[in-house]
């Protein structure tokens, strides 16, 4: 029991954004606004007027679950409570396919800070579907493919029909799967100079256009993954304006890096989808205050030193964000490039609603999953040490904001000292 | 209370879809085939009515059940049976199909019978040749003489098939056997539903006078009657499924499934059967449930009295109606 003293409460699912206390009970919130009466039992934090929001959703989380040690579920699990996750969806780029390869999942979720929900691939890496109808029984919270776009549209069609057949949210990574092939860089002038093998916004267009053709076909829900550019948010709103169940994410570091970040050649820019043009950026954050964009994602990865250890085209393409993606918020919304309240809507409510989850919001009788952060104070990545040291592109990024208090069921799963 | 009576010649010389028969056809075919599975299960000598006639299998399509059937009931009658199966000489060496059906034609059979992987194929033969033709299977067009004989064998066990619920379930895009069983079921007044997974779905299949469910649970609520249908992977190209075992865990029959369907639902399968993938092999073997043995047994029956309806053999071949109602 613990009650959570002069919050100022920022829920996006009701509006709310006042100064308040938010009660917990038996892992789920009990009364939150107003001032709240001690009942004498419980613990009492007074919070001084820092926000409580809920914990972060994050839709798409990438870690190998057979791996261990630094880059291994729980390692992974506890640099998502030090950034403010409640929730992570563990991505199936490493081959899961079958409820059987769930299991590391399921077994590290019984000790992880935060909640794990696995999510299960389309078509597997032998271009077979994977056992949709058994890993969603066995819990995915959805399905995708993985990070690489399947080439052959028969097999998407039918993956998607056999996934709508189950009302279940299919994630296609928006990319052409030829154009974007053994790229490393945005396509554009500054690309060229650096002498990068680029591709085109419009790939991203193309893979927008074919995937809501086939939600008309197939009546499937499809999850556009990592949108990056004004091209794919362009072929976006046509989607939308058709009425069907489309919704898309974009990855938290295109929010706040572009291409020219890649003209130092350093590794820790080559990310996938790689750094747009500046004009695309510009589109990414405008969607998010249209409510264009229904999810920000980590795209975490830890990727070792060794792997970064190459020329930029050469180098494993990731970085590690979970600790980032807060403080990348605040850095937009002290920008005054977006409102706090829908900057958090972005990983708190909607991310929720998609998945039908009863976190991500401050209401009596839900989850008592809960960050409480300072939005206002310097924050330069990695300075003060971090839960997850991978490579990341936010390394040394002055930033604003810093997680004070995590909570996931009740419990305080990460509490910064000082 | 009479009226004018009426005669009616049962009109087809061939037999190419489910959807060319009307009710009154279906009953004399049903009248005679009674006679036949009643004689044929008491091993009873029957009249040679095909006597003198030729009839030639020509199976383009590998079968056991049905040209064992075909050839049964034709030499139960007395005809001389000629089979071609695939494989077999002519048909491998790589001859057009017209070509093949006019030299057949050629040797003046009186009835050729016909299964090949192309739809249409065997409209395509009786075209070519104006010959009696029987469609053994079109690809995964048309089987009518499968659903004849399931539609036979329910009416066997209720009397009518009006208003009776039956549902059909799986492989339904590449089944020739749905097919026919959905036209000929719907003639016959019954409330057809299908399931499957949308892979294994016709789009629009809804527009096909059947009610369309992905539940299996759903499905079966309230049926009298469950068609399990083998995955055609021979006509597949590609996956369209993930796993047998999922098909199994989510499709499949089995006893309990059927608690929420009618307690004297019967359980069919027009075979080949996967055994513990659409149909657990405790169900088909259950007598109390599954009339999968009956089918076959039906099968021989139902074809004998096409062959001799179509021949003009039939000692039923004109119905009177007298005026009276009764009928004769």
């Amino acid at each position: 029991m613990t009650l959570l003293r002069s919050a100022r409460l920022i829920d996006p699912a009701s509006g709310r954004d006042e100064l308040g206390d938010l009660k917990i009970r038996d892992g789920v919130i009990e009364a939150v606004g107003g001032s709240l009466i001690s009942q004498g039992d419980e613990a009492v934090i007074d919070l001084e007027g820092a926000v409580l929001a809920p914990a972060l959703i994050d839709l798409r989380c990438q870690v190998n679950p057979r791996s261990s040690g630094r880059s291994g579920l729980l390692a992974t699990a506890q640099a998502a409570a030090a950034g403010g996750y409640g929730t992570l969806v563990i991505a199936p780029d490493a081959g899961l396919s079958s409820p059987e390869s769930f299991a590391p999942i399921e077994n590290a979720a019984l000790s992880s800070p935060v909640n794990l929900i696995a999510s299960g691939l389309l078509v597997d890496h032998d271009g077979e579907m994977g056992e949709i109808g058994l890993m969603l029984r066995a819990g995915a919270a959805l399905l995708g493919d993985g990070g690489q776009p399947v080439s052959d549209t028969r097999l998407l069609k039918r993956a998607l029909a056999y996934a709508a057949t189950f009302e279940a949210w299919s994630s296609l990574r928006a990319e052409d799967p030829h154009l974007s092939r053994n790229t490393c860089a945005h396509e554009g002038d500054l690309s060229m100079r650096l002498g990068f093998a680029a591709r085109p916004g419009a790939g991203e267009r193309m893979a927008v256009d074919r995937a809501t053709a086939l939600a008309e076909l197939t009546g499937a829900r499809i999850l556009l993954d990592r949108i990056s550019t004004m091209d794919g948010l362009a072929a976006l709103k046509m989607a939308r304006s058709k009425g069907l169940e489309i919704a898309a994410t974009v990855p938290v570091t295109h929010l706040i890096f572009n291409e020219v970040d890649t003209a130092s050649y350093d590794a820790r820019y080559r990310l996938e989808p790689p750094l747009r043009s500046e004009a695309d950026r510009d589109s990414l954050i405008e969607a998010l205050n249209n409510g264009q964009i229904d999810a920000i994602v980590s795209d975490h990865r830890a990727c070792t030193g060794e792997a970064k250890a190459h020329p930029f085209p050469d180098a494993e393409p990731g970085a590690a964000t979970l600790e980032a993606v807060l403080p990348a918020l605040c850095t937009l919304v002290a920008d005054e490039r977006v409102e706090l309240i829908e900057a958090l809507r972005a990983v708190t409510s909607s991310p929720a609603d998609l998945l039908g989850l009863p976190q991500g919001r401050l209401e009596i009788g839900a989850p008592a999953d809960l960050v409480a952060f300072n939005p206002d104070v310097p924050n330069v990545y990695g300075r003060d040490g971090l839960s997850c040291d991978a490579p990341s592109a936010f390394e040394n990024r002055r930033l604003v904001g810093k997680v004070l208090i995590t909570f996931a069921n009740g419990a305080i799963i990460n509490q910064p000292a000082g | 209370m009479s009226r004018p009576g009426f005669a009616y010649d049962f009109p087809h010389s061939s037999l190419l879809s489910a959807g060319d028969l009307n009710p009154l056809d279906v009953s004399m075919i049903f009248e005679r085939a009674s006679l036949h599975f009643e004689a044929n299960r008491r091993k009873e000598p029957r009249e040679r009515t095909l006597d003198g006639l030729a009839v030639v299998n020509l199976f383009f399509e590998n079968s056991t059940r049905t040209l064992a059937s075909f050839e049964m009931a034709a030499k139960r009658l007395g005809a001389d049976v000629i089979n071609f199966s695939a494989g077999s000489a002519s048909i491998s060496k790589g001859e057009s199909l017209a070509d093949t059906a006019l030299n057949l034609n050629a040797m003046n059979p009186d009835v050729m019978v016909v299964r090949h992987k192309a739809a249409g194929a065997a409209a395509y033969f009786a075209k070519v040749t104006g010959a009696a033709v029987v469609n053994g299977g079109d690809g995964s067009h048309e089987h009518p003489t499968q659903a004849l004989l399931d539609a036979f064998t329910l009416t066997r066990h209720w009397g009518d098939i009006g208003g009776k619920r039956i549902c059909i379930i799986g492989d339904i895009l590449h089944s020739r056997v749905a097919r026919s069983n959905i036209s000929l079921l719907n003639l016959l007044n019954a409330e057809v539903r299908l399931c499957g997974p949308a892979t294994l779905l016709p789009a629009d299949a809804d527009r096909w006078g059947v009610t369309v469910f992905h539940d299996l649970d759903e499905a079966l609520e309230g049926c009298d009657a469950v068609m399990a249908l083998r995955m055609q992977k021979e006509r597949m190209s590609g996956g369209l499924i993930p796993s047998d075992r999922e098909f199994a865990a989510l499709y499949g029959l089995n006893h309990a499934r059927l608690d929420v369907a009618s307690p004297d639902c019967l359980v069919m399968h027009p075979g080949p059967m996967n055994r513990g993938v659409e149909i657990d092999g405790a169900l088909a073997d259950d007598p109390e449930r599954a009339v999968i043995m009956e089918q076959a047994e039906a099968g021989v029956a139902i074809r004998m009295a096409i062959l001799e309806l179509i021949t003009g053999r039939a000692s039923n071949q004109r119905y009177v109606d007298d005026g009276t109602g009764d009928g004769a």
